[in-house]
């Protein structure tokens, strides 16, 4: 536990010491001042947008892990560059545990990035267990963009194209709710899928919690497979 | 200490097999090293062995026990010196310790303040790494290889980048090393690091071991059996070396000036090297 301790608050410093990386911290706090007094500003200057809100809130949700996926994509990109990653290869512990548990800082900050933005919004009122259990589900979506970026980009560059790919198959899922449902299951192989499905759910007064299990369970596949492949690439 | 019988491995997609058919056996407090030309096979013959490259074929025991049944446990024992800098730039050199220190058991480190006085970095220690120099880079490499004790070292190419004073530094450390009875194996293309440093070589190119041998007997094996000697007056003649005091020839060489210089006419390392394998070190 001290090792991990001691790797996340390294992790930390390289964000708070890298002046391209620390101002990516602010943005989920400028998506949750949005959410909570632009939205409904806008939403009573056009109507028109009040039909919207639902989807612009199930976005916002997704800013707090993408911007997190981010910053702790590009301070691994940047270890695998710099053959830092090579010294982690070398050392006395499980590479894929390692990775697991180094995982959990960005997966909990993006957790409370959404969990507090739900709890600001002011047009539905979520109970807060379903808050925190969707916040958690959205807040996957960070170590899912951090492994997929560390694997593939050789560079900080790379990275940062890879990461405008990746909003692609994490925002377009939300299309799922205007489609027909044969068609709209053509997203459910996105992780954001069956959150954005869930939160729809959660603001129509439904139960969400079949997509939550099917949404966790997918997520946690994708992830085991995602650190196993990590952890054979990253550390050579 | 360390057997590896028939090494052979071949990279993924790669036609043709890196390292082919190796044999070599390292003792306990022994210095071995592998001298070759860039790609010959050093780095990856090192890669397998601290377990980075994990499919090739062939037997390794290191301490009587197979490499593949070796766990996480292995790294405890093992010291790696890469051959270039890998640090976090943004973090001091003591923070970059700190951080990989936490992975082995404390009982083991050694103390970082003497470290850092050891090989000059004591005023540069609390100094974020993206301002040291190559030089200083690599030393603070060297410091992470060995800071926790490991009964085996694998250094490759330790004295590049670095000035011959400090270049010296790491050398004798790691002599002290081997007294202390570290196994040590070291890779290299400069011939003087491995001359002065190995109690044996392996030449290898091209991925296969030519010869195995000691420094000095290679040296002796493939230079002439004389001496040059130079007077001041820009004479010079080579003499047998057996019974050159009672050479005539010699006797009355030198007394045609003031002696520059007397030499043996050993091989060096570069040249039996080229010699045996067909290839240059360099270049």
């Amino acid at each position: 536990m001290k090792k991990l301790i001691t790797v996340a608050v390294n992790d930390f410093r390289l964000v708070f010491r890298d002046n391209s990386l620390k101002i990516f911290i602010v943005l989920p706090l400028l998506i949750l001042v949005f959410t909570r007094y632009a939205v409904p500003f806008i939403a009573g200057v056009y109507p028109v947008v009040q039909d919207y809100i639902a989807v612009i809130l199930m976005l916002a949700t997704m800013q707090g892990s993408t911007a997190f996926g981010f910053i702790y994509s590009m301070v691994l990109v940047d270890e695998k560059d710099t053959q830092v990653a090579k010294v982690y290869g070398i050392l006395p512990v499980s590479k894929f545990w390692f990775t697991a548990f180094r995982l959990i800082p960005p997966f909990l900050l993006a957790t409370l990035a959404t969990f507090f933005l739900l709890l600001v919004e002011p047009f539905y009122g979520l109970p807060m267990i379903s808050n925190l259990v969707y916040s958690a589900l959205a807040g996957l979506v960070a170590p899912l963009m951090i492994l997929s970026t560390a694997i593939i980009a050789k560079n900080k560059i790379e990275a940062m194209t890879w990461q405008k790919l990746f909003n692609i198959p994490l925002f377009l899922p939300v299309l799922s709710l205007f489609a027909p449902v044969p068609l709209s299951l053509v997203f459910a192989i996105s992780p954001t899928f069956w959150a954005y499905q869930g939160l729809e759910s959660l603001i129509e007064g439904k139960s969400f919690w079949f997509y939550m299990l099917i949404g966790f369970a997918h997520s946690v596949v994708l992830l085991t497979l995602l650190i196993k492949k990590l952890s054979k690439v990253h550390f050579k | 200490m360390i057997i590896v019988k028939n090494l052979s491995y071949t990279y993924p997609k790669a036609k043709e097999s890196t390292l082919k058919n190796l044999n070599f056996e390292i003792e306990r407090g022994e210095i071995f090293g592998f001298l070759g030309p860039s790609g010959a096979g050093k780095s990856t013959t090192q890669k397998v062995l601290y377990k980075i490259l994990h499919d090739f074929s062939g037997e390794i025991s290191i301490q009587n026990k197979s490499l593949k049944d070796w766990g996480n446990d292995y790294y405890e024992k093992i010291g790696v010196g890469f051959e270039l800098p890998n640090h976090y730039l943004k973090l001091t050199a003591r923070e970059n310790l700190q951080l990989f220190a936490s992975f082995y058991q404390e009982k083991n480190l050694l103390d970082f303040n003497e470290l850092f006085e050891t090989f000059g970095l004591e005023a540069d220690a609390n100094k974020r790494v993206e301002e040291f120099s190559k030089g200083m880079k690599m030393r603070l490499n060297f410091i992470r290889a060995i800071m926790h004790s490991p009964e085996i070292l694998f250094f490759d190419e330790p004295t590049a980048g670095l000035d011959p004073v400090n270049a010296q530094k790491i050398k004798r450390y790691i002599t002290k090393l081997k007294t202390e009875g570290k196994t040590i194996f070291v890779t290299t293309h400069d011939m003087t690091t491995a001359d002065e440093l190995c109690d044996r070589v392996s030449f290898i190119a091209g991925g296969e071991i030519r010869l195995t041998e000691k420094p000095s007997v290679l040296k002796n094996a493939h230079g002439k059996n004389t001496v040059k000697a130079e007077l001041e007056n820009g004479l010079a003649a080579e003499f047998p070396v057996k019974d050159l005091g009672n050479n005539p020839n010699f006797l009355e060489f030198i007394k045609q000036g003031e002696i520059l210089r007397i030499n043996t006419q050993e091989a060096s390392l570069e040249e039996v090297f080229i010699k045996i394998t067909g290839t240059k070190l360099l270049g």
